[in-house]
């Protein structure tokens, strides 16, 4: 009796995690199903749940006679540049922050804790005048400094984070046999830290490819400056786009994102919560 | 003794060293010097350069060319605004609802996948897969989803008799804020699942195994260990999520720009709208300047109470 009363909650678990599973990633299947539709089907009911009869040669059609590679290369661009800058900047700030306690260091740490929770509503205003005023608006350099403005303070106490988790003595070990603090930082703590710095950079490449305010807001004058976000954004206003073609760009702006996270999600996860469990 | 010292710090002196322990923290200056000049530059300087708007009657034409008087103006207009309070009430809805959903259904994919079974390392992949879809990308998979002739969740709705006939989400206030709370509840609930998910991993077996033999049921052990253990995650997440649904532009203004009649206007949405819809530069400054107290607010709450976890 017992037994069976296992095995009966054995397959509910599982018939509840197939179930939860399929809907909440449905709609990930449904742009990927839609995208392959032929044109008629999308008018047509009962809608077709599998792709019956895929038409591949939709992602021809965005990739070729759309300026979907030159989207992709900005979003590419803007999301290195930023992360790379941010990271230059934040591993020294990060290191500066988990390893000295001077005058002034807390006081800094809570003001680049909380300018990550500033509206970009709000600061987008004041960045478009600036912008003007030095001329960048249209040029992907104003988005590469616009997206530090959340990469720097996200990425300095993640790192903070894993900086703290790594023992001193090491580095005191490593400076006894003749390194500085900072040849320190670069032998010992950089390769020690390395997924950390891994998962936070990735961090980063992914929230400066999700940008759309400020995307919007300083490139929308300029197409060729467009980076992905933008231009889906515009398809999906031209009426007259099919939804397969909508949903076909929308995977491809998805999928660097989606195969980092399919293939990473470890580090990613671990980097997410490894600040907040502490 | 003195004359010892007084060689010793002369010596210091002819051979400076950014290394020496008595340098130490302008070493740490130093390091910490490039993120303070940018954050001063990007964010410092804008935020002051708002405060400044927010107290001058412009349009967008106008900034950078010429000074107005400062005047409390703007936020007279603002604070006797319908549309303000209105904004401000659909903003708190918003966040109540959006934030409780991610929390219910974080906790319980959290929950779930922490079982053992089978599979689990898929599962965990999959529930918080919508993490990875940027917002741009799921506000148009959900505007087909609730596509009025031809979307799925309607075909679904009229197939199992819960509608008669097809609804035009978008329409009506009521369905389109409905919208609007399903679709940031699916890019948001990945976050908190997974941070819980940390947080139940944390807790240590043997807890339950006490439990267990003290004779506590499953939603004693529930009531009186998993949710204390995880009440101090929980607070971050939850203020976490808040926030981001509190700043969220892109799902909003693509899904239904704020309407229709405002009932999805948010005070970010109504900022926006302002500053680049109507172009009234100052006003959205001061809308945004609301929007600044309210997220600082909540992250010096954040901040406060978890000062030990975070610092």
């Amino acid at each position: 009796m017992n037994a069976l009363k296992k095995k009966a909650g054995r397959v509910l678990l599982y018939v509840t995690v197939v179930f939860t599973c399929i809907v909440l990633v449905f709609p990930v299947y449904w742009m990927f199903n839609t995208s392959l539709a032929p044109t008629m089907q999308l008018r047509a009911f009962p809608p077709r749940f599998f792709p019956v009869d895929p038409q591949w040669n939709i992602y021809a059609k965005v990739l070729f006679e759309r300026p979907m590679p030159t989207w992709l290369l900005n979003s590419t661009i803007v999301a290195l540049g930023a992360t790379m800058i941010s990271m230059v900047v934040s591993v020294l700030a990060g290191y500066s922050l988990s390893r000295y306690r001077v005058k002034g260091s807390k006081g800094v740490g809570i003001f680049i804790l909380t300018s990550r929770m500033l509206p970009a509503t709000l600061i987008v205003i004041p960045l478009f005048v600036l912008f003007r005023q030095a001329n960048l608006i249209g040029s992907l350099w104003s988005l590469v400094i616009a997206h530090t403005t959340f990469i720097i303070p996200f990425a300095t106490w993640m790192l903070k984070g894993y900086f703290d988790s790594i023992p001193v003595d090491l580095e005191e070990a490593a400076m006894i046999d003749g390194c500085n603090p900072i040849s320190a930082l670069y032998r010992v703590i950089l390769p020690l830290s390395a997924p950390g710095i891994a998962a936070t950079a990735l961090y980063g490449f992914i929230l400066s490819w999700d940008d759309f305010v400020y995307a919007r807001t300083f490139l929308a004058s300029r197409q060729s400056a467009w980076t992905v976000t933008v231009g889906i954004s515009t398809i999906k206003g031209e009426y007259i786009t099919g939804w397969n073609e909508i949903m076909a760009a929308a995977l491809l702006g998805a999928l660097p994102i989606l195969v980092m996270y399919l293939f990473l999600e470890r580090y990613l996860v671990g980097g997410l919560s490894a600040g907040a469990v502490k | 003794m003195t004359e010892t010292m007084k060689a010793e710090s002369t010596q210091a002196h002819s051979r400076f060293s950014l290394w020496r322990p008595s340098n130490q923290s302008l070493l740490a200056y130093l390091l910490m010097l490039p993120a303070v000049l940018i954050t001063l530059a990007v964010i410092a300087y804008p935020i002051v350069s708002a405060i400044d708007l927010s107290f001058q009657e412009i349009k967008i034409v106008q900034v950078g060319r010429e000074r107005f008087p400062w005047t409390l103006a703007n936020y007279a207009h603002l604070f006797t605004s319908s549309e303000f309070w209105k904004a401000t009430w659909v903003t708190l809805k918003l966040v109540t609802i959006a934030t409780l959903g991610c929390l219910v259904l974080g906790l319980s994919t959290a929950m779930l996948v922490n079982q053992r079974f089978r599979g689990r390392t898929i599962a965990r992949i999959l529930v918080a897969l919508p993490w990875a879809v940027p917002s741009v990308m799921a506000a148009v998979i959900w505007w087909w989803m609730f596509d009025s002739s031809f979307g799925l969740i309607n075909w679904l709705l009229v197939k199992a008799h819960i509608i008669s006939s097809p609804i035009a989400w978008f329409s009506s206030p009521t369905t389109a804020f409905f919208v609007i709370c399903v679709v940031m509840i699916w890019k948001g609930y990945p976050f908190v699942s997974v941070m819980l998910l940390a947080g139940l991993q944390s807790i240590p077996g043997d807890l339950y195994e006490a439990a267990q033999i003290d004779g506590a049921n499953t939603w004693n052990r529930f009531r009186y260990i998993t949710l204390p253990s995880l009440s101090p995650v929980m607070g971050i997440a939850l203020i976490l999520v808040i926030l981001w649904v509190f700043r969220d532009f892109a799902i909003i203004w693509l899904l239904t720009g704020g309407g229709p009649i405002g009932a999805t206007r948010t005070l970010a949405i109504m900022t926006y709208e302002q500053a680049f819809g109507f172009y009234n530069m100052g006003y959205a400054a001061s809308i945004g300047m609301v929007t600044l107290v309210i997220s600082l607010i909540a992250s010096i709450v954040m901040i406060r109470r978890f000062s030990t976890s975070i610092y």
